[in-house]
C-alpha cells in the first residue's frame, strides 16, 4: 500500500487536498495515522504560541505615535512651500533693489524722495525671519513633545533606559537656548516663556546618563506635570504650526493631523 | 448605539476628517498587531508594522475601493509591511551573519533528553523553542505559513501576496511545515498529551 506523502498530509490538515481519499487511507493505515497525529500535535504546539496582549488603549497609543508621522509629512510639505516663498521673497527683494537703483539718478534725490523702498525690504526681511523662527521652533517643540510624552507615559515603578533620550535632550538643550534667546529678542514672549520652562527638564534629562531610577523618573514626571509642560508645548506647538502654514485654503480635518 | 460602519468612517476620512481616520486606527490596531506579531515574531517589530500599516493606509486611502472590506484591505497592507520587514531582516542577517543564538535554539531542542523535554513543556522555554522554530523559517516561508495556518488564507491568495505561482506557494507552505516539524517533533514525541 502506498502511503500518503508529507504534502498530502499537510494538505489534508488544511483541508486543501482530496479529503475523501486521505480519510479513506488514514482509516486503514496506522503509519500514516501516526504521521498525521504527529503533524497535528506539532501544529497544535505552534497554536499555543501566545501573542502579547495589547490593552484597550493600544489604538489610542498607535494614533498618538502616528499623528506625529502624519504631521511630519505635512511639515515637510510646509517646508517645501517655505522654500518657494523664501525664493520668491529673495527674488522680489532683489528686484526692488535693482529697480530702485536703476530709477535713481543721484543718491541725494533718494534721501528726499524714496525712503519707502528701503523700508519695505527691511519689513519683508523681518517677516521672513519671524516665519523662519516659527518653522524651526515648531520642529523643536515637536521633538520635545515626543520626549515629554514618552517620559510622562513611562512606568515610574521601574528604571527607565534613557540613553538615546539623554543624548537627544543634549542636542535639544543647545537649540532650545538659541531659540529662547531669539524669541526673547524678537518679542515672542509666549514662545520664550515656554522654552524657559522646557530648558531645565531638557538639561536634567541630558545629564541623566543611560538610566533613570524610579525616583528620578517620578521626580521628572512630577516636574513635567506640575508645570503643565506637555499641555503648554502642545498648545504653543499647535499655534506655531498654524502660523507657519502656507496661506492656502485649509482642508477640514486632515490638515490638523 | 450602533457602531458606525467602517465604510462610512472611511468615507469621512477620505474627505479629510482626521477624527475619522483616528477612529479607524483605534478600531483596527489590535487585530493588525496580532497579524504583525505572528508574521514578525517580535513585539517591537509588530508595533512598527502597525504604525507603518496605518501610515501606508493613510497615503493610499484614496485608492481604497469602497466595495472592498476595509479590514481585509488593511490586513493585506499589514502583511505586506511585515513581509518587507522580514525580507529586510533576512538581507541584514545575510550581511551580518544573523542571530546564531536563536538559529541554534531550535536545533538544540532535538538534542535534549526526555526529562529535559518534560520540563520544557511545563515552562516558558517551550514558547521560546516554538518561537525559535518559527525563526528558522525564511521570510516567505513564515508569511505563507502564517497566512495559511493562522489567517486561513487560500493558497491562491498567498501566491498573489508573495508574488509567486500557486504551486510555489503550496511548496513554500510545505517547506515551512517540514521545518517546524523537524524542530518540534522531538518535543511532541516525548509527551503523550501536549495539545
Amino acid at each position: 500500500m502506498q502511503h500518503l506523502t508529507e504534502e498530502q498530509l499537510v494538505s489534508h490538515y488544511y483541508h486543501d487536498g482530496d479529503a475523501a481519499f486521505a480519510e479513506e487511507h488514514l482509516a486503514v493505515c496506522e503509519e500514516c495515522r501516526t504521521q498525521f497525529e504527529t503533524l497535528r500535535k506539532v501544529l497544535g504546539l505552534v497554536d499555543q504560541l501566545p501573542i502579547p496582549e495589547r490593552g484597550d488603549a493600544y489604538g489610542d497609543e498607535v494614533w498618538t505615535r502616528l499623528r506625529w508621522k502624519l504631521g511630519s509629512n505635512r511639515r515637510r510639505s510646509a517646508y517645501g512651500w517655505m522654500a518657494i516663498a523664501a525664493a520668491l521673497i529673495v527674488a522680489f527683494v532683489g528686484g526692488m533693489f535693482w529697480h530702485a537703483r536703476s530709477q535713481q539718478p543721484a543718491p541725494s534725490i533718494v534721501a528726499h524722495n524714496a525712503p519707502a523702498p528701503a523700508a519695505q525690504p527691511a519689513a519683508i526681511a523681518s517677516a521672513s525671519k519671524d516665519r523662519l523662527l516659527l518653522v524651526v521652533v515648531s520642529d523643536h517643540l515637536d521633538s520635545s513633545e515626543r520626549m515629554l510624552l514618552e517620559l510622562s507615559n513611562a512606568d515610574a515603578k521601574h528604571p527607565l533606559d534613557v540613553s538615546s533620550e539623554s543624548k537627544r535632550a543634549g542636542e535639544l538643550v543647545a537649540s532650545n537656548r538659541i531659540y529662547r534667546q531669539t524669541a526673547t529678542r524678537r518679542g515672542e514672549t509666549r514662545i520664550a516663556s515656554l522654552l524657559s520652562d522646557l530648558e531645565p527638564v531638557l538639561v536634567e534629562l541630558s545629564h541623566a546618563g543611560s538610566t533613570l531610577s524610579p525616583d528620578e523618573l517620578a521626580a521628572l514626571q512630577k516636574r513635567i506635570d506640575s508645570k503643565g509642560l506637555l499641555f503648554k508645548v502642545r498648545v504653543v506647538s499647535a499655534q506655531v504650526s498654524g502660523h507657519e502654514a502656507p496661506a492656502t485654503v485649509p482642508q477640514k480635518g486632515m490638515d490638523s493631523l | 448605539m450602533e457602531m458606525t460602519t467602517d465604510l462610512a468612517v472611511v468615507s469621512r476620512a477620505r474627505s479629510g476628517d482626521a477624527d475619522a481616520f483616528r477612529q479607524l486606527v483605534e478600531r483596527h490596531s489590535k487585530p493588525m498587531f496580532r497579524v504583525a506579531y505572528r508574521m514578525t515574531g517580535n513585539e517591537h517589530d509588530a508595533d512598527d508594522v502597525v504604525q507603518e500599516t496605518f501610515l501606508r493606509a493613510y497615503r493610499q486611502l484614496q485608492h481604497f475601493e469602497e466595495r472592498a472590506n476595509f479590514g481585509t484591505w488593511l490586513h493585506r497592507i499589514a502583511v505586506n509591511c511585515s513581509l518587507d520587514l522580514l525580507r529586510a531582516r533576512s538581507r541584514a542577517d545575510r550581511h551580518y551573519g544573523g542571530d546564531p543564538e536563536s538559529a541554534e535554539l531550535a536545533g538544540a531542542a532535538a538534542a535534549r533528553t526526555d526529562a529535559q523535554q518534560d520540563r520544557l513543556l511545563m515552562s516558558a522555554d517551550l514558547q521560546k523553542h516554538v518561537a525559535a522554530a518559527m525563526e528558522r523559517l525564511s521570510g516567505n516561508e513564515r508569511t505563507a505559513f502564517v497566512l495559511r495556518h493562522f489567517e486561513g488564507m487560500p493558497v491562491e491568495e498567498i501566491g498573489k501576496t508573495l508574488g509567486i505561482q500557486v504551486n510555489a506557494a503550496k511548496h513554500t507552505i510545505f517547506r515551512a511545515v517540514r521545518k517546524l516539524r523537524e524542530s518540534l517533533e522531538p518535543i511532541v514525541r516525548s509527551t503523550p498529551c501536549n495539545t
